[in-house]
């Protein structure tokens, strides 16, 4: 009555995200020829999608008139100085909200409270302190990555390996040794991944900040073709952030790749 | 002078009726110990006796409730941290290569570049570590790490080496090798250290004396003292075999009691 | 029982009041259409038209929608989410027209010489500094909504006649640009009396010219709808601009030419303060109503050259495509045209 002896079944598959190359790459193709033919075509309308052959000759457009760049550099420069004086300040204060527990009872309510605000909401409130020109919008981005960045930093902070600062405490560091050279590098992974969270949040308040008074920058020029309805340009306002964001994305990782060769 | 120092020289730990509690929970209880220089002491016990406490305690990591250790004696001219220790999960510093981590310790000491180079040099030549020198933690193997961690603890010629469980993260032919390791460089050097483990094996090899801690909380049930030198022991010696044996009959009761006790909350 | 008979006699009541009234087209079933429309006295006509009547007569079932600004206006005409709108003609409204969403059928407010129309402000600080006319605003900060409405449309075509350049600040609401002039964050802006006289009254902001004396017979604005409407609802379509006619020419004859009795005059007040300053108590409301009042054109007659004049300059301004014509943007088949 035995069978033949069989092969055990393998059922060890899956659940193991591999990587695939190009088929990132080849869904937005796809996407974009499919919406090419349906403009077309006409079974998409003007009025619903823009037409992405149009969409690409008005970056060209973009580009060979300069506007590219009056739009892009003051866009980068408040995401630059905006975001630069968020981060700085959002880690001094996490890393005090990790080290003392008195700037952590004090900060972390306080933090907590200002985390949830809309940002925006504050913008009309911002441009009557910091003036209608850079500095309320300055002061939205930093704001905006500020809250993200100190949640990020107090979280690495705490979860620095503790046997290592007792070992450093063991071995007579001082404690602004233990800080510089056991604290911050060990936070610097939470710290680095904060900060991604924290970019993205400014490109995106980039937009909300060049709501009031801004004449160019990419919000803006999104804004102006939102309000006259010019599919085009909005789309292509909407490529140039989102590239915007793939490319501080990437920076980060390169940053990663640098600083933290050591995780394995 | 190839090796400045002989480790420990001169200095003695005194453990004076030391007692601890956690909340309502009493973790020691009226310990008192000697600790002589140039020995080593091994402190065994059920888990939870307390007994890594007792180590924070004399590396002044802790502070008991009641009680004291003393140190006296003179602490050697260029030891530049008494009291070292070296811990279960090595404590290395995984952004730093092997020879940062040692200089990590340095750092903060008035010493020279070319003194500190020497140092760490030195304790490289004797951990056998000089061709790992730039190598991350992450590259290397537990053994590796932990030796990593000993020629560390040895770069401020210590006093006194704290040891916690300095071999439980390995498996057991690392453990082999590192115990020899250890007998080496104390017959060559000998030094000064307080050794926690739970592993009588361990303790038996490395102890000119042995304490046995019971379960919580933690008072002295028994010191032993084994004569036999370092580097002529070993696991088919009979004496040893008895001392272990011993050993765990004394522990053995109190292992089952504390294994069977709630975890307290 | 008693309750019900009672409402039921009400609206028995109602509609025999209604019967005798002749004129308007009507349909052949109420239907239900969607308005859009700002609180402003600028959109009295419907209000009025409703309040009264008229659209029910018309057999047009209103429903008003509120907006904050004009040009999410002729998005919600184009999205179908109303029917009918009143507002200035923006680039958003032009770019609609040229996608084949929406169509100009009708003028609403004009600018008229002898009518209080929009003003010129400057804020204080710029005033202070020597802006007295709007000649000086040279290199000034002038408050636009966006970039394409009817306000960059005004400051395009003040700079334009007095040789100066102005800067153009994009605060996206009208609030935040009233904001913006008086803690002199920007210099100048252009609005409707009814705004721009209690903000003067203040001391804040300084009334400094008229717009009518840059731009004659500004079409200020338009009624439009989507081009479906436009095209295949013709009955509907004429239908509401008759309502709304009707609605016009009270509020004219009361407020504008001052033709009726005072009372009459309260009357309309009281019904447009329904919609207008609706947080603010009557008498207070009313100066800032009366103030509002500027031409509503008779028959919704549209002033085809000032259509014009806006669209060739949105597209000299490139805020618009060069390809567009005025037969996109207008149906001139539903009213008078000039």
């Amino acid at each position: 009555m035995h069978d033949a002896p069989r092969p055990v079944p393998f059922r060890g598959g899956g659940f193991r995200p591999q990587r695939l190359r190009g088929v990132g790459v080849a869904v937005f193709v796809v996407l974009i020829l499919l919406i090419e033919w349906g403009t077309r075509a006409g079974w998409i309308s003007s009025l619903t999608l823009p037409r992405p052959s149009d969409v690409v000759a008005t970056l060209v457009q973009l580009w060979k008139s300069g506007l590219f760049f009056q739009h892009v550099t003051p866009s980068l420069t408040r995401l630059a100085v905006g975001s630069a004086m968020g981060v700085l300040a959002g880690v001094a204060v996490g890393v005090m909200i990790g080290l003392f527990s008195l700037a952590r009872a004090g900060l972390v309510p306080l933090v907590a409270a200002l985390f949830p605000i809309p940002k925006i909401a504050l913008l009309p409130l911002f441009v009557i302190w910091f003036g209608i020109d850079e500095g309320s919008k300055y002061a939205l981005i930093a704001l905006g990555t500020f809250t993200p960045t100190v949640v990020a930093t107090f979280g690495a902070v705490d979860n620095v390996d503790r046997t290592l600062v007792r070992m450093g405490q063991s071995f007579g560091l001082r404690w602004w040794s233990i800080v510089r050279k056991i604290v911050l590098p060990g936070a610097l992974p939470g710290i680095l991944s904060g900060l991604r969270i924290s970019l993205s949040i400014g490109i995106i308040l980039l937009v909300a900040a060049e709501m009031l008074g801004a004449q160019y920058g990419i919000g803006a020029y999104i804004l102006e073709a939102g309000s006259l309805y010019d599919l085009e340009r909005l789309f292509a306002g909407v490529v140039i952030l989102s590239s915007l964001g793939v490319l501080v994305s990437w920076l980060i990782a390169q940053l990663e790749k640098r600083l933290l060769i050591w995780r394995s | 002078m190839a090796h400045p120092t002989i480790l420990g020289a001169g200095m003695d730990l005194k453990i004076e009726q030391l007692s601890h509690s956690y909340d309502t929970v009493n973790v020691l209880s009226d310990i008192s110990l000697q600790v002589p220089s140039g020995q080593i002491m091994c402190v065994v016990g059920p888990s939870g006796c307390g007994k890594s406490t007792l180590l924070r305690m004399i590396g002044g990591l802790e502070r008991p409730s009641a009680g004291q250790v003393l140190q006296s004696g003179d602490v050697p001219p260029d030891c530049l941290n008494p009291l070292t220790f070296v811990f279960q999960d090595f404590a290395l510093l995984p952004w730093r290569s092997v020879a940062g981590n040692i200089e990590l310790v340095l750092e903060d000491h008035p010493l020279d570049g070319a003194a500190r180079a020497a140092r760490v040099a030195d304790v490289l030549a004797r951990t056998n570590l000089s061709d790992f020198a730039k190598a991350l933690p992450r590259q290397l193997s537990g053994g590796m790490k932990q030796r990593v961690a000993i020629a560390r603890a040895m770069a401020v010629h210590p006093a006194v080496m704290l040891m916690d469980e300095p071999l439980s993260a390995l498996d057991a032919q690392t453990r082999e090798l590192l115990i020899d390791d250890l007998v080496g460089l104390w017959m060559r050097a000998p030094f000064t250290a307080v050794y926690v483990t739970h592993n009588l094996a361990e303790a038996v090899r490395l102890g000119h004396q042995i304490v046995v801690l019971s379960r919580r909380p933690g008072r002295v049930r028994e010191v032993m003292h084994l004569s036999t030198p370092l580097d002529q022991r070993s696991m088919a010696d009979p004496g040893l075999q008895a001392a272990q044996e011993r050993l765990w009959a004394l522990m053995r009761d109190e292992a089952l009691a504390a294994d069977k006790e709630l975890a307290h909350a | 029982m008693n309750q019900v008979s009672r409402r039921h006699a009400m609206g028995l009541l109602a509609g025999a009041a209604t019967l005798p009234v002749l004129g308007a087209p009507a349909l052949a079933a109420n239907s239900k259409i969607t308005v859009g429309a700002l609180a402003f006295t600028s959109h009295a006509a419907s209000f009025v038209a409703f309040e009264r009547g008229y659209f029910a007569e018309a057999g047009l079932d209103v429903e008003f929608k509120f907006f904050q600004a004009a040009q999410p206006m002729a998005v919600a005409i184009a999205s179908g989410d109303a029917d009918y709108a009143v507002t200035a003609i923006s680039g958003g409204l032009i770019s609609l027209a040229e996608k084949g969403a929406t169509k100009v059928i009708g003028g609403a407010l004009s600018e008229e010489k002898g009518i209080d129309g929009q003003k010129i402000l400057v804020s204080d600080a710029a005033f202070k500094a020597g802006v007295t006319t709007p000649k000086a605003l040279d290199g000034k900060a002038w408050g636009v909504t966006q970039a394409g409405s009817s306000f960059h449309y005004m400051g395009a075509k003040i700079a334009a006649a007095e040789g100066i350049s102005l800067k153009y600040t994009p605060l996206q609401k009208t609030g935040a640009v009233i904001g913006a002039l008086k803690s002199g964050q920007i210099d100048g802006w252009s609005i409707v009396p009814h705004i721009a006289k209690p903000l003067a009254k203040s001391g804040a902001v300084h009334i400094i010219g008229d717009v009518a004396d840059y731009i004659p017979n500004y079409q200020v604005t338009t009624v439009f709808t989507s081009a479906a409407n436009a095209a295949n609802e013709r009955a509907k379509t004429q239908a509401f601009l008759a309502a709304f006619s009707k609605g016009a020419d009270d509020f004219n004859a009361a407020l504008v030419d001052k033709t009726t009795s005072a009372d009459e005059a309260e009357a309309m007040v009281k019904l447009i303060h329904k919609y207008v300053y609706t947080d603010r108590e009557y008498e207070k409301a009313k100066p800032s109503i009366v103030n509002g009042a500027m031409r509503i054109n008779k028959g919704a007659a549209l002033n085809m050259s000032s259509v014009n004049d806006q669209l060739s300059w949105f597209k000299s301004e490139g805020l618009v495509k060069d390809s567009i014509s005025m037969d996109m943007l207008v149906d001139g088949s539903y009213v008078s045209t000039t």
